[in-house]
């Protein structure tokens, strides 16, 4: 019973999770258009929801320490139409992603463009991102 | 048993729209209190939020619920789709669609503020000040309404979805709802940010 119990609450877990960062705010808002970041790394996960998808992956510091990075994308129907697929996120990928760092938070980012471990490169970017050529 | 119901309910309507047309032009019976003053052409709404509160506290947690019921997650290369599985579930996700639906309305009405007394931008510089909103929305009230309207339109298909519990369908409505809310933003809220990076 009491697995049942918490099959279910995990499940509405699942259901009701928390994106980050959901609130819509002007793109210069919450990033910082003057720190532009490369991030290499391992990708832990996406999240392949509207209105915006989200990746997380872990990034190997100058100091050998871990970074967890949370990087924002456009919506998932858009990446859809830009020929990126969910079956493209394998298991402990490795990807390059391009974009400018988090106002407020060190560890967030806004990806422009995404490069794939077989050299496939997506834009990324969502709207209202500086006129920078990612998306051409 | 539901026809008779409706039956009684119809004849109630006739009854009371009778009475109502029979009282057109006749003057009040003695008792009834007359009214003073004419009526006000809009029912006398008393906002307590402003706009800024609709948006944060009405609008944005109950689209999030609608945006965060489908989807996907992808982890150690396993996809794991996101969908009410209840009818509970679906339930609680059309709430908060008409939460979003309703919500416009309060948008609309007019005298709403902008936000709170004395409250900044949010983002000095990058979105504009409650008094710069406020000049945009009475120099174009009719293209207020407008996106206020073209929210409720595109909440159409999430609740048509919601209704026919089509998880897909409803993961497409929510990149029209995205719109809807970024084309809104970009006029009333940071047209500046939208300017500058063209």
């Amino acid at each position: 019973m009491k697995t049942k119990i918490l099959l279910v609450l995990l499940a509405a877990g699942a259901l009701w999770s928390v994106q980050p960062a959901q609130a819509h705010h002007a793109f210069a808002a919450e990033y910082d258009e003057k720190k532009p970041v490369t991030l290499t790394g391992i990708v832990t996960k996406m999240q392949w929801v509207n209105p915006h998808g989200w990746i997380y992956m872990d990034v190997k510091q100058p100091d050998g320490k871990v970074k967890h990075w949370t990087i924002e994308t456009s919506g998932p129907s858009q990446l859809s139409r830009r020929g990126l697929k969910k079956a493209d996120f394998t298991d402990g990928m490795s990807a390059v992603v391009k974009g400018y760092q988090g106002v407020k938070d060190p560890a967030l980012a806004n990806g422009r463009t995404l490069v794939l471990a077989d050299g496939r490169s997506f834009y990324v970017g969502s709207v209202g991102g500086p006129n920078d050529g990612a998306d051409r | 048993m539901r026809y008779f119901r409706h039956r009684h309910a119809a004849a109630a309507v006739v009854l009371v729209a009778a009475s109502l047309l029979a009282g057109c032009g006749t003057p009040a019976p003695e008792g009834t209190p007359a009214p003073e003053q004419p009526l006000p052409a809009d029912p006398p709404y008393r906002p307590v939020a402003s706009i800024r509160e609709v948006m944060n506290s009405v609008i944005d947690p109950s689209v999030d619920v609608v945006w965060n019921s489908v989807g996907s997650d992808i982890e150690h290369g396993r996809i794991t789709d996101r969908a009410p599985a209840t009818d509970e579930n679906w339930a609680e996700v059309r709430r908060h669609a008409l939460i979003v639906s309703e919500a416009p309305n309060l948008l609309m009405m007019h005298n709403r503020p902008v936000a709170p007394p004395g409250a900044p931008s949010l983002a000095p510089g990058v979105e504009l000040t409650p008094e710069e909103i406020r000049s945009l929305i009475d120099k174009n009230p009719a293209g207020w309404y407008l996106f206020a309207q073209q929210l409720q339109e595109a909440m159409k298909p999430a609740l048509a979805a919601i209704d026919a519990k089509d998880s897909e369908a409803l993961f497409a409505a929510g990149e029209k709802i995205d719109t809807t809310c970024e084309n809104c933003h970009q006029v009333f809220w940071y047209p500046k940010a939208v300017a500058s990076a063209r």
